[in-house]
């Protein structure tokens, strides 16, 4: 099928989609350097910036959520693919200017960690005061937590962490908060329709019409669960019990659930599966503390969605509460 | 000692490279759509584009300072793993002591090893996994045992392409265990790694790049 999309140029996609980012909300973000999205008003100095690197493609992440309580800077790859090191030394750089110290999140993908990695090493040496964490919940990688990739887990990360920055808390503080957060959150996904890469026209993935695919990754990484097309109860039975398999979370406990939508799937069919997940946890006497549906972290016109759970202590649940605003997340 | 290259003959060598990666990127796409989200051939030509124009802005660099600009123009693409990783190969060739102006065979292979050392800093693939180590490590290989039985360069390059191609063949066999084709598994099987490819290219050119100078 013939690529559908209002687009121009292929190559400008990420230049022209910050352009509007930029222009739609010039009070919470400007561009700070080529691809780099900063807010529109510096944090005061003295307090811990957060910086994250990834691909475009996936709006409203991750360059939708720099604002007030979550991220300073997002240095935007190209479509589907890591920035380069260089650009994101350049986007640690003008988060460390002056002194500041400052927090690089990283979802668990070979090439952005590899490009946090390199451009790491170079702003250790040039005396940045700068550490890194990487996002990795994505249950579907199997036991081994490197394996696992970073999913919407990011965006739990961004709050909590980004609530403790603005509160004042210390580097050292910030990435404790970012870990436990990080180490008490679980991820999956499932698709059921590929997504068109904007710029080559092709689909990044084949997936029958009567088939979904439960574990894939944010880019049509192949998961391990194809079958037949389930209902959307059903669906989330299995997502949240694999998650809760995984967490090993038990009755009495307090979780927050996150449904993110991939792109294609509708609000109607996430809130379907949100209820059901609301249903079990209750049976299952697990108390839901804190939950968000929408679209955090798309694929183009992708369907499906990504289940998070996470389990919750008081500390996270006021950072969670904490105001925020950035282009697409407000917290009054 | 005629075995000697310098600024000029590196150059031709990564300009020659460049060149071969340009003439096949249509059929590294293709490779990648296999395996990957098919971008690698579009990654490798804008690799391509930044080795030229690192060689380009140091026509007056030393040879150390010219590896270092070539790698840092390729960490420069946005485009993921294999650009991230074959710039810090070439950055990390720059990072051995070596003579202003001119290097032997013993060098070359110092150079090369030193950025597979970069290079292993910064992914535990090692050959075997379906990815440019595959093709990369027996070419530095060759390349260090043409230096240890008195081969001239352009000799020992011809031995590490044909490692490299001999290497990146050897993929067809093998089931992807890194990067984004490592989730497909078994569907990997049967088709050569796009990066491993592209690093059989690369060899290709530096080979083709001294035969034509000399």
């Amino acid at each position: 099928m013939r690529m559908k999309k209002f687009i121009n140029e292929p190559t400008n996609l990420v230049a022209e989609l910050l352009e509007g980012m930029v222009l739609a909300f010039p009070d919470k973000v400007q561009l700070s350097a080529r691809n780099i999205v900063a807010r529109a008003v510096p944090k005061e100095s003295g307090k811990v910036r957060l910086v994250t690197l990834g691909g475009s493609g996936h709006e409203p992440g991750l360059s939708g959520f720099v604002g007030q309580g979550m991220l300073d800077y997002s240095v935007a790859g190209d479509i589907f693919a890591a920035p380069g090191a260089p650009r994101c030394l350049e986007g640690i750089r003008s988060a460390c200017a002056g002194g500041a110290s400052a927090l690089l999140i990283v979802l668990n993908h070979a090439g952005d960690v590899l490009s946090g990695n390199i451009a790491m090493e170079m702003a250790l040496r040039e005396g940045c005061k700068i550490k890194m964490m990487i996002t990795h919940e994505d249950i579907a990688g199997g036991p081994n937590v490197e394996d696992r990739r970073g999913l919407v887990g990011f965006f739990p990360v961004y709050k909590v962490a980004g609530a403790a920055a603005e509160q004042g808390a210390s580097l050292d503080a910030c990435l404790e908060i970012a870990e436990r957060m990080e180490r008490s959150m679980r991820s999956l996904a499932v698709a059921v329709n590929t997504a068109t890469h904007p710029a080559t026209g092709q689909p990044i993935f084949e997936l029958g019409d009567d088939e979904m695919e439960i574990g894939m990754g944010q880019h049509g990484e192949a998961g391990t669960g194809r079958m037949q097309l389930k209902s959307a109860d059903e669906t989330a039975e299995i997502m949240l019990n694999m998650l809760l398999d995984d967490l090993r979370a038990s009755s009495g406990e307090e979780i927050l659930v996150l449904i993110n939508g991939a792109g294609a799937t509708t609000l109607m069919e996430l809130l379907i599966v949100f209820r059901r997940v609301a249903q079990i946890l209750a049976a299952k006497k697990i108390k839901l503390t804190r939950s968000a549906v929408g679209e955090f972290i798309t694929t183009q016109e992708q369907a499906g969605f990504q289940m998070l759970i996470a389990r919750m202590d008081p500390e996270l649940i006021e950072l969670w509460d904490a105001p925020a605003d950035a282009p697409f997340f407000v917290r009054r | 000692m005629t075995d000697l290259i310098g600024r000029a003959e590196l150059g031709d060598m990564f300009a020659q490279a460049a060149a071969c990666i340009r003439s096949e990127h249509h059929h590294l796409t293709e490779l990648d759509s296999i395996g990957g989200d098919g971008d690698h051939g579009t990654t490798m030509l804008r690799a391509a584009e930044q080795i030229e124009r690192g060689i380009e802005e140091s026509s007056t660099a030393s040879l150390t300072d010219l590896l270092r600009a070539v790698g840092w123009k390729v960490l420069g693409v946005d485009g993921g793993a294999s650009s991230a990783l074959l710039g810090t190969f070439f950055a990390g060739m720059g990072d051995v002591e070596l003579r202003q102006d001119a290097m032997n065979c013993h060098d070359l292979a110092r150079a090369f090893q030193a950025g597979l050392r970069a290079m292993s800093r910064q992914t535990k693939a090692g050959p075997g996994d379906k990815t440019m180590m595959d093709a990369l490590v027996p070419a530095v290989a060759a390349v260090t045992a043409a230096a240890a039985v008195g081969k001239s360069i352009p000799e020992a390059l011809d031995d590490a392409a044909l490692a490299a191609q001999l290497g990146a063949e050897a993929t067809k066999d093998l089931v992807a265990r890194y990067g984004r084709a490592r989730s497909l598994g078994e569907r990997t099987r049967g088709y050569p790694d796009a990066g491993a490819t592209s690093v059989a290219l690369l060899f290709r050119g530096f080979s083709a790049g001294l035969r034509r100078e000399l």
